[in-house]
């Protein structure tokens, strides 16, 4: 059953309306402030700032500075400017509370719980429910038809077919071309006698190369392009969001993809000349 | 011969590759043609969704996009006070709610509209049956409902049918009672999306089923402004009046969104329209360059023939122009089935209005693509050029003859 349990208000919308530098009153709450509203609001750790429910200034709060960090990166509002604080669960309820409601001070929106065994939570879900009938009780992992970046792994996966195909045709056209160009030599090496079969290992084999050094080029490029897209993006739009990522899998996903394409790109491409005769080849 | 008719006897001559090489332009083409239709699709299918509801203002209680729920107080008497208004229209009150709809096949979860419309155009086209009553008229129905089509056709409901909703409020307790409803007729909802089901009632009716907000509250508040004045002015006199409120036209909100909500895909199309004009350059320029090196000779007998640089060059510019023209042309067709179908993977993303497309065909997005692969064709042709400009005729002539 649960192993940890923490309760959570969500997100409440305070505001902040000023701020003293490293005023001399130990007793204050601590916060923490984002990255993004540290710059934006010229704050600094020890600094006192005022929190309010409303803009006028109702229930007003002060807190102590205790750190800036950086914001979780979500992809889903890598545009919005995380303009967020974290503080004591007492201190958000004191803060937003209706003090008309007295069940106010008692509620959360949310509690978070980790189970021992993660197996138990099918029966602790319809245990809960049974309890507290109304109590809305998910779990925090996406169910993969809720996923949107299920559906754009998809269309990354499309795009790349596309490209993959494109190219494909590039390549083959690139072959025969090569190949056209080395058909008198073809035909002389068939004439001293190296058969068909070696001749087609020695294409295989140089497809290969091409292709396997075709593919490290595309690694090393596609680093490289990982950096200058990551470093734009997070400079745009202020995040630490990781934008690409070039992982071993998606390397070697490349690699598996690429080396047999130009293999076979080069055997297609030899074969019309390769499958002629040797008189033919020599323009005899 | 003319320099398009020599770079036409080469296409032809050496076919295969010259097949080969439209295919790639073809496909390649395919994907900027895409990625074009991408970069404004989004946009253009979402300003056509908030404007064929018929309001071009939206009122809500908080700055930015409602992300959390900031309800509008007093709601009835804003009505009355923007109605007022010489920019205004009309305005509906709009208030949405969690509800679970049972009943002897289990429970649905489904959101429920309120609102108080009192025109025929809203967020929703009826299919079947009737639409609800306007607010002023007296209804028989205490809680008269449109279903949503995907709603209807799950659990076979029709006009006339009886349902049973109870209010859930999202992330509290609810032991709210349930209402009986009476179905009046199926609609396809504007926003609506494939995964969530959606029913509309009137605004009097679902206060009085959630009995734990007060009865006077709106989530939102639809606006259409005179058409003489428009949405811009309208939104500024709302602000004037209510400045706690914050009001936005549809253009405001369509900018916003393109900012923001849809900039991944704006993003998407402009890295890869730039990557795919650089790959077409590369391997067009590429395929030219090899090809020219292998005809060299030929390129020098044509020269000792008399035939000029010029003629030469523009007949590399012709080859180019044939390749990546003919590769054009059939990436119109290909572009739109791929968008078609591209179109249909993405818009299975969840929360998605089944009426947001994400491609969508507009003239502009042709010309640009056709400019755009007209000058990749020109500059991919300038390296052969410049190479088949400067050839050494006699020098190449005895080489190509030894070899």
């Amino acid at each position: 059953m649960p192993s940890r349990a923490s309760l959570t208000s969500g997100a409440v919308v305070v505001f902040l309306l000023g701020s003293a530098l490293r005023a001399d009153e130990p007793q204050l709450p601590d916060v923490l402030v984002t990255r993004q509203l540290a710059a934006r609001a010229e704050l600094h750790v020890g600094d006192v700032v005022t929190f309010a429910s409303d803009a006028n200034g109702t229930r007003a709060a002060r807190f102590r500075i205790a750190g800036i960090y950086e914001p979780t990166p979500d992809p889903m509002r890598f545009t919005a400017a995380r303009m967020e604080a974290r503080m004591h669960l007492p201190d958000v309820i004191a803060l937003t509370a209706d003090p008309r409601d007295p069940a106010a001070a008692e509620a959360v929106d949310a509690i978070n719980i980790r189970f021992v065994d993660p197996a138990d939570r099918a029966a602790f879900q319809s245990d809960l429910r049974a309890r507290a009938p109304g109590l809305a009780v998910t779990p925090t992992a996406r169910a993969p038809e809720h996923d949107p970046f299920a559906v754009l792994d998809r269309f990354h996966l499309a795009i790349s077919v596309v490209t993959v195909l494109g190219g494909t045709a590039f390549l083959l056209a690139l072959m025969i071309i090569r190949a056209e160009e080395r058909r008198e030599m073809i035909g002389l090496l068939r004439l001293i006698g190296i058969s068909r079969r070696s001749l087609l290992v020695a294409v295989l084999l140089e497809g290969f190369f091409i292709a396997v050094i075709g593919a490290i080029v595309g690694i090393a490029i596609a680093l490289a392009g990982e950096r200058m897209v990551n470093m734009i993006f997070q400079r745009r739009y202020d995040t630490a969001l990781v934008f690409v990522r070039v992982t071993p899998s998606v390397a070697l996903r490349s690699v598996a993809v690429a080396v047999p394409l130009g293999i076979a790109a080069g055997a297609a491409a030899s074969w019309s000349v390769l499958r002629r005769g040797i008189l033919s080849l020599i323009h005899r | 011969m003319t320099s398009f008719a020599l770079a036409w006897r080469t296409a032809a001559c050496y076919r295969m590759r010259s097949l080969l090489a439209m295919a790639g332009v073809a496909i390649i083409g395919a994907l900027l043609f895409d990625m074009l239709l991408l970069s404004r699709g989004l946009v253009e299918s979402f300003a056509d969704l908030l404007n064929s509801s018929g309001f071009d203002v939206r009122v809500v209680a908080q700055e930015g996009l409602p992300v959390l729920r900031a309800p509008i107080g007093e709601a009835a008497r804003l009505a009355s006070d923007l109605r007022r208004l010489p920019e205004v229209d009309e305005v509906t009150l709009v208030r949405i709610e969690e509800a679970v709809l049972t009943g002897a096949t289990g429970e649905t979860r489904v959101s429920i509209i309120g609102s108080t419309r009192s025109s025929v155009r809203s967020a929703w086209t009826l299919l079947k049956g009737s639409d609800l009553p306007d607010a002023a008229t007296p209804s028989a129905d205490a809680c008269p409902l449109i279903v949503g089509r995907h709603l209807a056709e799950a659990r076979a409901i029709a006009p006339g049918a009886t349902l049973t909703i109870r209010i859930s409020a999202p992330h509290r307790p609810s032991a709210l009672p349930a209402v009986a409803c009476r179905v009046l007729g199926i609609g396809d909802f504007a926003f609506g999306n494939a995964t969530e089901f959606a029913v509309a009632t009137t605004m009097s009716a679902l206060a009085a089923a959630d009995t734990m907000r007060p009865g006077d509250e709106a989530d939102l508040v639809l606006v259409r402004s005179r058409a003489e004045a428009g949405g811009r002015a309208a939104a500024r006199a709302i602000a004037r009046v209510r400045p706690d409120l914050h009001a936005y036209s549809n253009e405001e909100i369509v900018a916003e969104f393109n900012q923001n909500g849809f900039a991944y895909f704006r993003q998407v199309s402009i890295v890869l329209s730039s990557v795919t004009l650089v790959f077409t350059f590369l391997l067009v320029g590429t395929l030219l360059t090899v090809s020219t090196n292998q005809r060299l000779g030929q390129i020098a007998a044509l020269r000792a023939l008399g035939i000029g640089r010029l003629r030469i060059a523009a007949m590399l510019l012709w080859e180019s122009t044939v390749l990546v023209g003919a590769g054009a042309l059939l990436a119109l067709p290909l572009g739109g089935l791929l968008a078609w179908r591209l179109d249909r993977l993405l818009r299975e993303m969840p929360g998605l209005p089944e009426r947001l497309h994400f491609f969508v065909f507009n003239s502009g997005a042709v010309v640009e693509h056709a400019l755009l692969l007209a000058a990749t064709a020109v500059v991919a042709a300038g390296y052969p050029i410049w190479l088949a400009s400067r050839l050494p005729i006699a020098d190449t002539l005895r080489r190509e003859g030894v070899g």
